[in-house]
C-alpha cells in the first residue's frame, strides 16, 4: 500500500506499544498451554486468544508496512486457525514453534525500532507450513458442562449515567465472568427500542448469584423463568428520544490511557516544586506568626494544613499513576529459564509470586537486567544437574522462586533457588587469584556478597554466554544502589541461594527523617530507618578503628556524621542513632539532634565532580538551605570496610559544600 | 456534526482510523473495543456511521452487523466493514449480513475517508425522511 508510509509513520510508537502487549499476552498464554493438556475447554480458549493476538499483530504490522512481521504473524495465525477448526492437533513441537515465532516477532519489531537488520523468518514459516500439512485430527469434542451448574440470565440495560459511573457492558461482562462462566452474550432490543444485553451465566448451585450481584445494575433470573426475546417496535424516527445528544467530544470506552513517561516525570517535577514552595511558605508563615492576630492566624493555619493534605494526596495519586505491576519483569523470565535450562541440561521449575506488586515504571525498566542476571546465575550456577540433585537426595527438578512484595514504601524482590548454595571456599580462592583483598577472619554472607560483587570477579573461568555479557554481579549491585536500594545475600551450602533486593517504591519524593549535626542538617530516607534510639556516650566503645554500641544483645557499628564529614559537633552526653540495615549489615548513624520527619523532594547529584559516596542526593527543606540526603546502604558498607577516612575525603566534602 | 463509531479491538487501528477520518468535515468520534460495547454506544449516543472490524473478542463483527440490520431503529446506519485482507468468505458473510461497504487492512487513509464521506453525503441526501 504505497503512499501510506508517511501517513502512518506517526503511529509507530502506538504500534510498538500495542504489539508488545499482544506479544507479552501471547507468551503468557503459550507458557500456560503445557499445563492445559487434557482440559479441552481451557485449551480451546487459549488457542482462541492466541489466534486473536496474532491476527491483530498481522493487521497492525500490515498497517505500518512491516512486511516480515505481517507474514510471520499470518503463518502463526493460520496454524492456530487450523487448530481451532479441529484440522490440526496442537503438539509439543507446535507449541515450541509458536514460542519461537513469538520471539522472532519480538526481534523483528525491536530491530525495526532500532533500525537494525531484521532477522529472517523462513525457518519458522517453513516449520509452521510443515506442521499444517501433517494429518488432521478429528474435531474436538464439545466443552464439558457440569450438572452442578445452574444457568442464570442476567440482563443489563445500558444508560449514559451507568456508563459514566463505570457500569459499561464490558465492566458488567467482566464482573459476571468472575462469578461464573458466560456461555452466551446477546444484545436485544425491547418494546421501547431500548437496547439490553442478555448474558447466560453458568454458576455452581452453591453460589448465591443474587447476593453476588447485589451491587451490580443487572436483573437476574434463573433460566426457566426467562421470556423469549421480543423484537422491538421502533420509536417514530426523529423523536426526541432517538437523539440523546452525543455531546461535544467523542467518548472512548477504553478505560486505559497510554501516557508518555516523560509527561508523568514532568508532572511529578511540578509537584516536587510545589512541595518545596509549600515548605517555603510554611517557613515564612512561622516567621510572621507573631505579627498576625490569633483569630486570623487560625484561618491561615487551617488553610495551610489543608494545602498540606491536598498536596500529599496529589503526590500520592501521581505516584500511583506511575506504578506498574512488577509482573512486567517476571513475564520474560519463564522464557529465559526454559532456554537456559535446556542448554545446560538442567530441569528447572520457575515459581512467580507477588506479580501484582506495583512499583514505579522507572524502576521496572532498570530492574530488568539485574533480575535477569540473578535468574541466569541461579540456573547456570545455582541449580545442579538432575543426576547431582538425585545423588543428594533432592528432586531432580530444581526450583527458582521469584518473589515481589511491597511493605510501606519499600519493595522487596527475591530471587531464590534450591541449588547448591555459594561455595565459599571457591569464592575466596578465586578472589585471591583475582588479587582482591579479603577480610581476615570468618566471612559472613555480607562479606561474601561484597566479594561476589567486586568488579573483576567471576567464578567461571571462561565467560559463558549467560553470565558473560558484561552484566556481572558488580553491575547488579551498582544498579540497585543507584536506585537507592540494597542487595543482600542468604546462602546455605546444599540448600540454596537467595538474593534479596530492597528498593524504595518511588524515587522522586520520599518521607525522610531529618537529623542535625552541629550546624548541618541531613536527611535519611524513612524507609531505610528501622528504629531510632538514644545512646549515652558512655555506652559507646572503641573497637579498632570503629565505634560500637550495645544493641539488642549484640553490637551496632556507629557512624558519626560529624567525624565523617568533618563537622564540629556539640557533645551532649548522648547521641541519637538511626538504625538502618539488618543483620550483619546493620549500622547506626549518629546525629546530635533529630529535627523531625519531612516530605523531601529528591534531587540526585548527577555531576561526578561533586558526587560523594554515602550521599545520594540533595533536597531543599523550604528554608532555602540545601540538605544532603544520605544513602545508608553505602554509608554502612563504607563503615564496614573499616576505613573511616574513605568518606572523610576532605576534598570531596569541600566540593560538595561549594555545590551547596 | 457527524458521529462516527469506530469499532476495533486494536487501539492502534482505532487511532489510525480516526486520523484518516480527520479529513471528514465536522466529524466526531466514539470508540468501542468490542462488539458488545459498540452496541452499547448505539444505545447511549446517536451514531451516523460505523467503521467495524470483524475479528473481535466476545462478539464477532458479523453479529454486530446482524444486530444492527435486524432493528428498525438502527438499520439505516451505514456500516463500513474494515477487516484484515485475504479472507474471502468473510467478505461474502459481511455483505450478506448487511455491510454497506467492505474495505481491507492495510487500508489507504484517503480510501477510507472517501468511503465514509460518500456514505455521510448519501445519508444527508435521504435525510428528509428522518
Amino acid at each position: 500500500m504505497a503512499g501510506n508510509d508517511a501517513f502512518f509513520d506517526g503511529f509507530l510508537d502506538d504500534y510498538y506499544a500495542e504489539s508488545e502487549e499482544h506479544l507479552t499476552a501471547a507468551a503468557d498464554t503459550l507458557l500456560r498451554l503445557d499445563k492445559l493438556i487434557g482440559q479441552p475447554a481451557a485449551e480451546r480458549a487459549a488457542v482462541d486468544d492466541l489466534f486473536r493476538y496474532f491476527h491483530t499483530l498481522k493487521a497492525i504490522s500490515a498497517m505500518v508496512e512491516l512486511k516480515p512481521a505481517e507474514v510471520l504473524a499470518h503463518h502463526l495465525e493460520h496454524y492456530l486457525r487450523a487448530i481451532r477448526d479441529g484440522e490440526n492437533a496442537l503438539t509439543a513441537g507446535g507449541t515450541d514453534l509458536l514460542i519461537e515465532g513469538t520471539r522472532r516477532l519480538e526481534q523483528i519489531i525491536s530491530a525495526h525500532r532500532t533500525q537494525t537488520a531484521l532477522p529472517a523468518i523462513n525457518d519458522v514459516v517453513a516449520g509452521v507450513a510443515s506442521l499444517i500439512r501433517v494429518a488432521a485430527r478429528p474435531a474436538a469434542d464439545s466443552p464439558e458442562r457440569s450438572s452442578e451448574d445452574r444457568r442464570w440470565i442476567c440482563t443489563f440495560v445500558p444508560t449514559k449515567e451507568l456508563l459514566a459511573s463505570g457500569f459499561g457492558v464490558d465492566a458488567i461482562r467482566k464482573r459476571l465472568a468472575e462469578i461464573g462462566t458466560i456461555v452466551d452474550a446477546t444484545p436485544r432490543v425491547g418494546p421501547n427500542a431500548t437496547i439490553s444485553f442478555e448474558f447466560t451465566l453458568l454458576v455452581p448451585y452453591s453460589v448465591d448469584v443474587v447476593q453476588q450481584l447485589i451491587d451490580v445494575p443487572v436483573t437476574v433470573q434463573a433460566e426457566t423463568t426467562v421470556n423469549a426475546a421480543v423484537e422491538g417496535t421502533a420509536l417514530p424516527i426523529g423523536s426526541d428520544a432517538s437523539a440523546p445528544a452525543a455531546s461535544g467530544t467523542g467518548t472512548s470506552l477504553s478505560h486505559v490511557v497510554r501516557v508518555d513517561l516523560s509527561r508523568l516525570d514532568h508532572l511529578m517535577q511540578s509537584v516536587g516544586d510545589m512541595v518545596i514552595s509549600r515548605a517555603r511558605l510554611s517557613d515564612s508563615l512561622t516567621r510572621i506568626e507573631r505579627h498576625v492576630p490569633a483569630v486570623e492566624w487560625r484561618a491561615v493555619q487551617e488553610n495551610a494544613v489543608a494545602i498540606d493534605r491536598q498536596l500529599r494526596m496529589l503526590r500520592e495519586s501521581i505516584m500511583r499513576v506511575r506504578l506498574v505491576p512488577v509482573g512486567e519483569i517476571f513475564r520474560r523470565m519463564p522464557f529465559v529459564v526454559r532456554d537456559l535450562a535446556r542448554e545446560n541440561g538442567k530441569k528447572v521449575q520457575l515459581e512467580l509470586r507477588g506479580q501484582t506488586t506495583e512499583i514505579d515504571k522507572y524502576l521496572i525498566e532498570r530492574l530488568m537486567d539485574p533480575v535477569l542476571h540473578l535468574v541466569r546465575n541461579a540456573v547456570s550456577h545455582g541449580i545442579e544437574a538432575p543426576d547431582v540433585r538425585l545423588a543428594e537426595g533432592k528432586k531432580p527438578e530444581g526450583t527458582i522462586t521469584l518473589t515481589a512484595a511491597a511493605v510501606g514504601d519499600v519493595v522487596t524482590l527475591e530471587v531464590a533457588d534450591d541449588g547448591r548454595g555459594v561455595d565459599v571456599a571457591a569464592v575466596v580462592e578465586k578472589a585471591r587469584e583475582a588479587g582482591l583483598t579479603i577480610p581476615a577472619g570468618a566471612l559472613d554472607v555480607s562479606d561474601i556478597l561484597n566479594i561476589l560483587c567486586a568488579p573483576g570477579f567471576s567464578t567461571k573461568r571462561e565467560t559463558d554466554r549467560e553470565s558473560g555479557r558484561g552484566v556481572g554481579m558488580a553491575v547488579v549491585k551498582e544498579t540497585i544502589e543507584q536506585l537507592s536500594g540494597t542487595v543482600t545475600l542468604d546462602t546455605e551450602p546444599g540448600q540454596g541461594t537467595r538474593y534479596i533486593l530492597q528498593l524504595p517504591v518511588t524515587l522522586a519524593i520520599a518521607d525522610a527523617l531529618i537529623g542535625r549535626v552541629g550546624v548541618e542538617s541531613f536527611a535519611i530516607p524513612q524507609g531505610s530507618v528501622r528504629e531510632v534510639i538514644d545512646v549515652p556516650e558512655a555506652d559507646i566503645r572503641q573497637l579498632e578503628q570503629n565505634e560500637i554500641a550495645p544493641y539488642r544483645d549484640g553490637a551496632l557499628p556507629i557512624i558519626r556524621l560529624a567525624r565523617i564529614f568533618g563537622i564540629p559537633d556539640s557533645p551532649a552526653g548522648h547521641v541519637h542513632v538511626f538504625v538502618t540495615g539488618t543483620g550483619s549489615n546493620a549500622v547506626g548513624i549518629a546525629v546530635d539532634r533529630i529535627v523531625g520527619q519531612r516530605e523531601i523532594v529528591v534531587r540526585t547529584i548527577a555531576d561526578p565532580l561533586v558526587r560523594v559516596d554515602g550521599v545520594s542526593g540533595a533536597t531543599d527543606l523550604g528554608d532555602g538551605r540545601v540538605v544532603l540526603i544520605l544513602d545508608p546502604a553505602v554509608l554502612g558498607r563504607l563503615a564496614r570496610q573499616r576505613t573511616p577516612r574513605a568518606i572523610g575525603d576532605a576534598a570531596a566534602w569541600g566540593r560538595l559544600r561549594a555545590f551547596k | 456534526m457527524h458521529t462516527i463509531l469506530v469499532v476495533d479491538d486494536s487501539p492502534t487501528i482505532r487511532k489510525m482510523v480516526r486520523a484518516s477520518l480527520q479529513a471528514v468535515p465536522s466529524a466526531q468520534f466514539i470508540e468501542a473495543p468490542t462488539g458488545l460495547e459498540a452496541i452499547e454506544q448505539l444505545a447511549v449516543a446517536r451514531v451516523d456511521v460505523i467503521v467495524l472490524d470483524l475479528n473481535m473478542p466476545d462478539m464477532h463483527g458479523i453479529d454486530v452487523l446482524k444486530f444492527v440490520r435486524r432493528n428498525s431503529r438502527y438499520k439505516h446506519i451505514p456500516i463500513v466493514v474494515l477487516t484484515t485482507r485475504g479472507d474471502d468468505s468473510s467478505r461474502k458473510a459481511a455483505e450478506e449480513a448487511g455491510a454497506t461497504s467492505y474495505l481491507t487492512k492495510p487500508f489507504a487513509p484517503q480510501v477510507l475517508s472517501g468511503t465514509v464521506q460518500e456514505l455521510l453525503n448519501a445519508t444527508v441526501d435521504s435525510g428528509a425522511q428522518r
